[in-house]
């Protein structure tokens, strides 16, 4: 349903829906491949110890009624139509937060045969944490962050960073076909 | 202790050990002797207490094949799916020859633990 408001009504409008996203963020989680370290952290965050819902946040069971997909993991190869047909199901407008050293570039796991390296290789990302696996309250600053990105516009610009690392860890661990005998 | 076997004599070796009821296979380990040697292994480990025994299997690189123990022992059927997906050993007689760990849509003949895998060969045989 289009309706033809003035200016005035249309931002309005938009203030109010704003309001609502930031107020309410309603977050759907996903672990694409990660050791659950990370995902242990995200649920630790969600207890009251940490509460989160004082910022709103609910962890929703569905992908369809959610603002924010909370991400964890190197996408793994059969993760990764999953994760994009999850991040296709949510409704627009969506973000994305990668949590977690694998899940910004692939972490110890880069260089694997089995991974893309980091959920930015298969879904835009709006906000990072990085983190083996990272504090609660590195989660909730990252989440309070891009909250405050959000009021400022309501388009996604740069992405956040929580922390900048001093050098790049990743780079030191690329393995250029190093293969390893398996122990089934 | 090691004890080097042929293809041909492997189920015979884990039927002696099953019915003597000596242990229980711990582990089957693909071993790549490297590029410049033609032979595979494969190694069955079987564990009595702390005393390990070893059935180690030399095979041809390319023509790798050694007998499926489902008949001697059933569960192995998971272990030797993933011993034939990442280094490309058939196993004759295993009950499911299906992808265990790998993606659906990974090429074929490409084999992630071997010596000679590496990226670039898999970005290329996934493109053909």
């Amino acid at each position: 349903m289009t309706l033809n408001l003035d200016q005035t009504w249309q931002s309005a409008l938009d203030k109010v829906r704003t309001w609502a996203r930031i107020n309410s963020p309603w977050a759907i989680h996903f672990n694409s491949g990660s050791c659950n370290g990370c995902d242990i952290e995200i649920l630790a965050t969600l207890t009251p110890r940490y509460d989160v819902e004082r910022f709103g946040i609910k962890l929703q069971g569905s992908p369809r009624h959610a603002d924010v997909l909370i991400c964890t993991g190197p996408v793994t190869r059969q993760a990764r139509e999953r994760l994009i047909r999850i991040y296709e199901q949510m409704p627009e407008p969506k973000f994305v937060i990668a949590v977690g050293s694998c899940a910004l570039s692939g972490g110890a796991f880069r260089g694997c045969y089995n991974i893309m390296g980091g959920i930015d290789q298969v879904i835009p990302v709006d906000a990072y944490v990085p983190g083996c696996p990272p504090r609660p309250e590195a989660i909730i600053d990252g989440v309070v962050k891009l909250l405050a990105k959000l009021q400022g516009k309501d388009t996604s610009g740069e992405p956040i960073v929580i922390a900048e690392p001093t050098e790049d860890p990743a780079a030191a661990l690329v393995q250029d076909g190093d293969v390893e005998e398996t122990d089934a | 202790m090691d004890l080097v076997i042929a293809p041909g004599d492997l189920v015979a070796a884990a039927g002696a050990l099953m019915d003597a009821r000596w242990g229980y296979l711990v582990a089957i380990t693909g071993l790549d002797l490297g590029p410049d040697d033609g032979r595979l292994e494969v190694l069955y480990t079987f564990a009595g207490g702390a005393a390990l025994l070893t059935l180690r299997v030399p095979v041809p690189r390319d023509d790798a094949k050694v007998p499926s123990l489902v008949s001697v022992i059933p569960s192995v059927s998971f272990y030797e799916r993933e011993l034939m997906e990442m280094f490309g050993v058939t196993v004759e007689g295993t009950p499911n020859p299906d992808k265990l760990f790998l993606p659906e849509d990974w090429p074929d003949g490409v084999y992630p633990l071997r010596k000679d895998f590496s990226m670039e060969q898999l970005n290329r045989q996934a493109e053909e």
